[in-house]
């Protein structure tokens, strides 16, 4: 797997085993040495600028899987596993573990957890939050930490891992990760329809959460996203999950213009699920924001830019893909819990990532201090704020 | 003792109604439903967020342990002021302040009760899913310092799946707010890190939960069974096929004739075990699924399976589940109820272990638990007044938790380490794990105040504290 550094003449280290991982973050502690950490380094343009640093840490090379038992529904890799990987994997056993998260091709489970991705069925299914059930990492004092366990229901200790995920590496080292894991549905259908306006869209939505229907997608793309995977105006898009009796029921109770199955089916949710990375791919300046609103506060949102917009409608989060950094910055409204997720690297320093936070930051900032105290471990890549 | 001053300070912020002192009254905010006893020197009652982050600042200028309290249901001596102290009672703080369909949401304070909140939700079609046994008393506040769990977290997920925002006061009487209404908000996720930590790092007094739309169809079903083998067998072969059901609880022999005899609920006296099925969903779904069940029960072995005919008759058995404790109560005054987890492969032989227990130690140990997802709760029955009796069910309870670790899985799924198992924790898990949090815990509690001596092993706790309200010294 081509990995692709941040700055490949610098020094890498890519640690085979969890003890040279421990090694060479007490080394980095005590020669006071900034750290670029990642996995395969497929989200590089994702969150704060990639800070000046001494040595590239990749957990790449941590790829094993420890422990498989299908019977038991849980998984324990190490973080270096690619995703695309683990997902073939559980596919051969009847199994899956569905974070859909954008870059699947190239992240590492580790990259997947620390930027916290996730994808169209986290409706029904949730994301890391919910699927981890145990998770090892290694901080800069060389401690090996351990949360949770490899039982799908557990208590014992604080949920470290909680911290972990979403962090951005900003705090310690993700080694190992526990996951509970589904067996895949009996059958699955996707149903595409197409509205005039957004208020129309979210209506078909309203009616849809309510009914007794619960589908494991509910996405909701704009003109603009609609056309780019090749239909048109707002195209609401609905992945049911059943048995034959019951995506039936789904095709006489949500009317739609096109029903979509297996290849077909496949072809539009990756589609869907790799919008970002396509669309950065091809707008080498472009900026993505992602802004995590209410059900009823996505109207807002969706009204408010032509720019392609990918909603998952049945949690509100938003993702807008603007041409330019400064367009994107210039969007978000102070009143919104928004981050740029992605800009173009050159351009991050000057832009307010993260504009208006909350006020448990300085929470999170004394949290960063207790493992990180020197400022060493990916400054400045939790959108520029710590 | 806490000076008389002090009290006249809290009396202040609360109201003359707003707390309690004197011995008799003391006496009932001494236990959990645990079987640990400890007493407070003061009950406080505040009303609001703001009345809370004023004692917690009192209490930290002083030097006085704070412990928060919901309903007093938990079964690991959470709510148990060790150190004495203060206990913040929240049963003023039951206010639902929102209930938002459109958005699936609830806003609450932390002394609504649980199932409460499901009410509020019901005429509009929706549910809190978490479910504890105790959901008629138990709070969201306790249930957020513990993570609890109940029989539908198995298709569900427990509290913290549930939890998107909360608002807490830390040791020092600072209120944070985390998390919202919304999802995936950018940073750590402070809300996830909270829930769990069992009042050690701070008091939730305002919780933001995910409701959930009500399944179209229901079914319950009871596979009876001549030997507990055929039900453990009966859970992993329903996940190879496939099956997650939103319930999967199993009831062993001993346990079914104390239900029975307490709630007349149809469990049937003879059998060595019987598992208690939920499915829900779609009608199309779970019409078919039932029939899988069936074949695979059957298959295991069980002699009968029934699927309840109405809603009373589901009501029913789950009355006689969720009343299983009270009804142990009938027949032994005492008892102590474990939470170990093992993985759902391991359930058989873990059985098979917990009866062994039971014959060395010469006590009975009735079984009903979580199969589905493996979570046991080996009810060791004792009586406190025979000297060692106590001892001989601790002693059991730990072999018992020691082999759940042993079989890769933990020593509590859903009622917290507090101070029965803290001492456990070092076989779970590693010293750095333990340094870890105790380094988090002094973080966010540098004196050691907010609910003392619980989760960390002692030794790895706060370091040895002068209590200055005992006037001795105490070590966690």
């Amino acid at each position: 797997m081509g990995i692709a550094y941040p700055v490949p003449e610098m020094q890498i280290v890519q640690p085979q085993t969890v003890e040279q991982l421990r090694e060479a973050l007490v080394e980095a502690q005590r020669s006071g040495r900034r750290i670029t950490l990642g996995g395969a380094f497929s989200k590089r343009r994702m969150g704060g600028p990639v800070a000046p640093s001494e040595v590239i840490i990749s957990t790449a090379s941590l790829d094993r899987v420890l422990q498989y038992e299908p019977r038991d529904l849980t998984l324990s890799v190490e973080a270096g596993m690619p995703y695309a990987e683990l997902s073939r994997l559980l596919d051969q056993h009847g199994q899956m573990l569905p974070l859909d998260p954008p870059f699947a091709e190239a992240a590492t489970i580790g990259g997947v957890l620390a930027a916290n991705t996730s994808g169209p069925r986290r409706r029904l299914y949730g994301t890391a939050r919910d699927l981890v059930i145990g998770m090892k990492f290694v901080t800069l004092q060389g401690r090996l930490v351990e949360s949770g366990g490899m039982v799908v229901k557990n208590v014992a200790g604080l949920d470290l891992a909680k911290l972990l995920i979403g962090s951005f590496g900003t705090l310690a080292v993700i080694a190992v990760a526990n996951f509970k894991v589904l067996p895949k549905p009996p059958g699955t259908r996707t149903f595409l329809r197409n509205f005039a306006s957004h208020r129309e869209a979210l209506e078909a939505r309203d009616r849809l959460l309510a009914s007794p229907l619960q589908p494991a997608a509910v996405d909701l793309l704009n003109p603009a996203a609609a056309r780019l995977v090749g239909y048109d105006g707002w195209l609401l898009a609905v992945e049911a999950v059943g048995n034959a009796a019951a995506l039936a029921r789904y095709g006489r109770e949500f009317p739609s213009d096109f029903t979509l199955e297996s290849g077909e089916e496949a072809q539009f949710w990756r589609n869907v699920q790799n919008f970002t990375p396509c669309f950065l791919e091809r707008n080498p300046q472009a900026a993505v924001v992602r802004v995590c609103c209410t059900l009823s506060g996505i109207a807002e949102v969706a009204n408010s830019t032509e720019a392609p917009l990918v909603i998952r409608a049945g949690n509100g989060v938003c993702y807008a893909h603007f041409s330019s950094a400064d367009e994107a910055a210039a969007w978000i409204r102070p009143d919104w819990k928004a981050v740029i997720e992605f800009a173009p690297e050159e351009r991050k320093g000057e832009l307010e990532l993260w504009p208006s936070p909350g006020e448990d930051l300085a929470v999170m900032r004394r949290i960063k201090q207790n493992f990180d105290p020197d400022g060493l471990l990916n400054p400045g890549r939790l959108y520029g704020r710590i | 003792m806490i000076p008389a001053s002090v009290k006249r300070q809290i009396a202040a912020i609360v109201g003359p109604r707003g707390l309690l002192d004197r011995p008799e009254d003391l006496m009932l905010y001494e236990y959990d439903g645990s079987v640990d006893k400890a007493r407070p020197e003061l009950v406080v009652f505040p009303r609001t967020t703001e009345e809370v982050a004023a004692v917690v600042r009192i209490a930290a200028e002083h030097g006085i342990p704070v412990v928060g309290r919901g309903a007093g249901t938990g079964l690991s001596g959470g709510a148990i002021p060790v150190a004495g102290g203060i206990v913040l009672s929240f049963a003023r703080m039951d206010r639902i302040l929102e209930i938002d369909i459109p958005n699936e949401r609830a806003v609450v304070q932390a002394g609504v009760v649980n199932l409460d909140i499901s009410l509020a939700a019901q005429p509009y079609g929706y549910f809190y899913a978490p479910d504890p046994s105790s959901q008629k008393a138990c709070t969201i506040g306790g249930n957020v310092a513990e993570n609890a769990g109940g029989p539908h977290t198995l298709a569900y997920g427990v509290t913290t799946n549930h939890v998107l925002g909360l608002e807490a006061v830390l040791a020092d009487g600072t209120v944070v707010s985390t998390g919202g209404k919304e999802v995936d908000l950018p940073g750590y996720d402070l809300t996830g890190f909270f829930t769990g930590s069992e009042g050690t790092l701070a008091l939730v007094t305002k919780v933001i939960v995910r409701l959930v739309r009500m399944p179209e169809t229901i079914k319950t079903a009871l596979a009876i069974y001549d030997s507990t083998e055929g039900a453990g067998r009966t859970v992993s072969e329903l996940t190879a096929r496939a099956i997650i059901p939103v319930a999967l609880e199993m009831l062993d022999g001993v346990m079914l004739r104390m239900v029975e005899e307490a709630t007349h609920a149809g469990y049937p006296k003879d059998a060595a075990a019987v598992l208690l099925i939920e499915l829900e969903g779609l009608r199309e779904a779970v019409e078919e699924q039932i029939e899988h069940v069936r074949e695979v029960c059957l298959a295991c072995g069980a002699r009968e399976f029934r699927i309840a005919r109405s809603a009373q008759e589901r009501e029913l058995l789950w009355k006689g589940r969720k009343n299983a404790f009270g009804a142990v109560g009938r027949v032994s005054p005492f008892y102590y109820v474990q939470d170990g987890v093992v993985p759902r492969t391991q359930i058989a032989p873990t059985l098979r272990f917990i009866g062994q227990v039971a014959e060395k130690y010469g006590l009975e140990i009735s079984n009903i638990f979580h199969a589905g997802d493996g979570n046991l709760h080996p009810i060791i029955l004792f009586d406190a007044r025979k000297p060692g009796d106590l001892d001989k069910a601790r002693a059991a309870g730990e072999e018992i938790l020691e082999y759940c670790i042993a079989a890769g899985g933990s020593i509590t799924g859903e009622h917290g380490v507090g101070m029965e198992k803290k001492e456990l924790m070092p076989k779970l898990f590693s010293d750095d794990t333990l340094e870890t949090i105790r380094d988090l815990k002094k973080l966010f509690d540098p004196a050691c105040l907010l609910n003392p001596g619980k989760l960390l092993p002692t030794g790895k706790g706060c370091l040895e504290i002068r209590h200055p309200a005992l006037g001795r010294d105490l070590v966690f």
